[in-house]
């Protein structure tokens, strides 16, 4: 019984002293995670719409998921809107953040995650295909071509931001 | 001092974790893609290597026999999310590219079975030369794969391409490609083994 | 060679038959297949195949004066893998594919296994799917048949994985080879011919190219359909490498199992996965990859086909 005891005031003991080093260094690096993951989210944003110059989250429900952002120019006035999607690929879910602009057209798109087969799949993140989207229309996208080989992750792409777009218009209509 | 220079060398070569004990082959085979990763993951791996180290050596005989494992874990434990935690401060993108395997440096067996056979037995200037060489070998023969899958597989060597023109072997790339290396690694590593004695 | 392996009392027969003979009679029975893939696709067609020929060979014998083993060059082994490599690849690729496959089938698929004999994978497969992984780019583009100019093609199979209907395709061009495809796989009736040498000979059995064909057919024919039974198995079996495979390289001597009951699940197994390969799985074509997973197999096969020795349990 009093090995039991021992056992157990020496685990607990362990523990508490693990639990204040780790509480002190969240502490330490907590504000810096999340600065770190909001220059991140910056610097996608206008990357996709570089002639913004500053973006805000347009939020819902009580969880706050991001809808959209809205991209506003140095003299406050709304040029377009940005908006994450995600389509399936071959092997992964493909995401992407598109720019768009008030009238539907695209001023460009980013690849923030995939998994897809390299060489074939892997190539949706290449200027070439990403660079198609630039000043086409959200809504038909006619003039993206896919890429040889890698037709599936290519049409993963292009009808999420399709499919995105037309809800991203449809709230935006129910705003005004 | 001998001793303890001793204890640092033959974690890289002659006891080399990857290519002669043969463990923490899963984090070695999912972030070797790249130098950096390598370089990032064995950094980490270093750390905790060293951390539990220091404290399991210098604990080990407050510590309860019975209840060893459990200790060790949440000492190890601790250190992992340390290391996490700054990684994902200070360099987000490495900790994007590594994802899950930092966490999973709690049950890399390299860890545990340091402080299993070595440091609960050990003083602490030994324990901390063991650590820092077998994490240092660890390093090296990240580094080594890494190498030869980043330029086999991309063409590159830490982002910068090395040969114009080449056509980049995809398959060293992926998992498949890990495996070839690795296996053909530990040949040689056999190989030169075997020529020696 | 499939009957050959029963020891039994004396008088023994002796015949002339040794690994070296029917090794090149397999590579003369894969000639009318090259003839047919140069008359098909072009001059092309015949580099690509000595270079992996010359590229095979080679790797064999630098390795085997390395190693300091029997030279095993001239037993024909080495130019059949290099054959066979090369029928598995579309005839417009750059000439160092063919070369870098051929030393990649013959290194890893081979000698690291320990040579003729050991190998536990099919050496061309190997290289292929080596390559296939590698340079997707290069393995998937095909050109169309009798064009010098090489315009692309899909192959038929890969035309009907993206959806499109293949009304212009005959069964009769599918068996004569004029569509795109890998440059040896192409013409049926050219590998036909070399199988029937293959036969006559007594060189390979019926048990795994019958079954494997005939598995394939029927489960197409059952599930390749819009409803059950109505799959359009003739084309399934005319089109991509099912022949070359099932003829040519499900037959390999090594990987496969030694008893005929074990080389008809062989058959089965090879058959089963080439149709969920073509009809449910990524890629348009699934040879190289159903017969690689049954050669993973073979030991297994043969632990439990074993024939039991006469007055053991």
């Amino acid at each position: 019984m009093r090995e039991m005891a021992r056992y157990g005031f020496t685990l607990a003991l362990i523990c508490l002293v693990a639990a204040g080093l780790l509480a002190a260094v969240n502490a330490l690096t907590g504000p810096k995670i999340l600065a770190a993951a909001a220059a991140e989210e910056q610097a996608g944003l206008s990357q996709v719409m570089p002639l913004a110059d500053k973006f805000t989250a347009v939020k819902q429900g009580t969880d706050e998921t991001v809808l959209y952002y809205k991209a506003f120019d140095r003299q406050d006035k709304l040029i377009g809107f940005v908006f994450k999607s995600g389509g399936k690929g071959y092997s992964s879910v493909i995401q992407s953040l598109t720019g768009m602009f008030p009238d539907g057209k695209i001023s460009g798109i980013k690849i923030i995650s995939l998994n897809e087969t390299p060489g074939l799949g892997m190539r949706v993140t290449e200027e070439q295909f990403t660079g198609q989207f630039k000043g086409q229309n959200s809504m038909d996208l006619a003039g993206v071509q896919a890429i040889t080989g890698a037709t599936i992750s290519s049409y993963a792409v292009m009808d999420s931001v399709m499919q995105k777009a037309k809800e991203i218009k449809e709230l935006i209509k129910n705003d005004k | 001092m001998k001793n303890l220079i001793k204890e640092f060398t033959k974690g890289i070569i002659k006891e080399n974790p990857t290519f002669v004990l043969a463990l923490g082959l899963c984090p070695t085979l999912a972030v070797s893609v790249s130098v950096a990763n390598a370089i990032g993951m064995g950094i980490a791996a270093t750390f905790v290597l060293l951390g539990s180290s220091i404290i399991i050596s210098l604990v080990r005989d407050f510590i309860p026999d019975r209840i060893r494992i459990p200790c060790y874990i949440v000492i190890i434990a601790t250190f992992v999310t340390i290391a996490e935690l700054c990684m994902k401060a200070y360099s987000p993108a490495l900790d994007r590219s590594l994802g899950i395997y930092v966490p999973l440096i709690v049950v890399n067996c390299i860890v545990l079975g340091r402080a299993e056979a070595y440091a609960c037995k050990n003083n602490l200037s030994r324990s901390f030369f063991d650590g820092l060489g077998m994490g240092v070998g660890f390093t090296l023969a990240l580094i080594l794969i890494s190498a030869i899958r980043e330029f086999l597989g991309s063409g590159q060597l830490l982002g910068h391409t090395l040969v114009k023109g080449f056509e980049p072997v995809f398959v060293f790339g992926m998992p498949s490609g890990a495996l070839l290396v690795i296996g053909l690694l530990l040949g040689l590593f056999n190989l030169l083994k075997e020529k020696r004695t | 060679m499939i009957n050959n392996l029963i020891v039994s009392g004396s008088p023994h027969i002796h015949k002339p038959e040794s690994v070296a003979r029917i090794m090149w009679t397999v590579v003369i029975s894969l000639i009318p297949a090259l003839i047919a893939g140069v008359i098909i696709f072009g001059a092309n067609a015949l580099w690509v195949t000595l270079a992996a020929v010359t590229a095979a060979v080679l790797t064999e014998l630098i390795l085997g004066l390395c190693t300091r083993k029997k030279v095993t060059v001239f037993d024909g082994t080495a130019v059949i893998t290099g054959i066979l490599l090369a029928f598995n690849l579309p005839s417009e690729v750059p000439l160092w594919l063919p070369i870098v496959g051929a030393v990649f089938s013959i290194a890893i698929g081979k000698a690291v296994f320990g040579g003729l004999g050991q190998n536990i994978f099919n050496p061309a497969l190997v290289g292929r799917v080596f390559l296939m992984a590698s340079w997707p780019k290069y393995m998937t583009t095909f050109t169309l048949p009798f064009n010098l100019d090489a315009v692309t093609s899909a192959t038929p199979l890969a035309a009907l994985k993206e959806g499109k209907v293949l009304e212009h395709i005959s069964y009769l061009d599918l068996f004569l080879g004029k569509h795109g495809g890998c440059l040896g796989e192409v013409c049926i009736l050219a590998l036909l011919l070399g199988a029937a040498l293959l036969f006559i000979k007594r060189y390979i059995s019926w048990h795994i190219p019958f079954t494997y064909i005939l598995t394939t057919g029927v489960f197409v024919y059952i599930f390749g359909g819009d409803k059950l039974f109505s799959g359009d198995w003739l084309f399934h079996i005319l089109s991509g490498g099912l022949i070359l495979g099932a003829f040519f390289m499900a037959t390999d001597y090594v990987a496969t199992p030694l008893t005929a009951r074990g080389q008809l699940i062989f058959g089965v197994g090879c058959g089963l996965l080439t149709a969920v390969i073509r009809l449910w799985g990524g890629y348009p074509e699934g040879v190289s990859y159903a017969i690689l997973m049954m050669n993973a197999t073979t030991p297994f096969i043969d632990r439990y086909t074993k024939v039991r020795i006469y007055g053991t349990r």
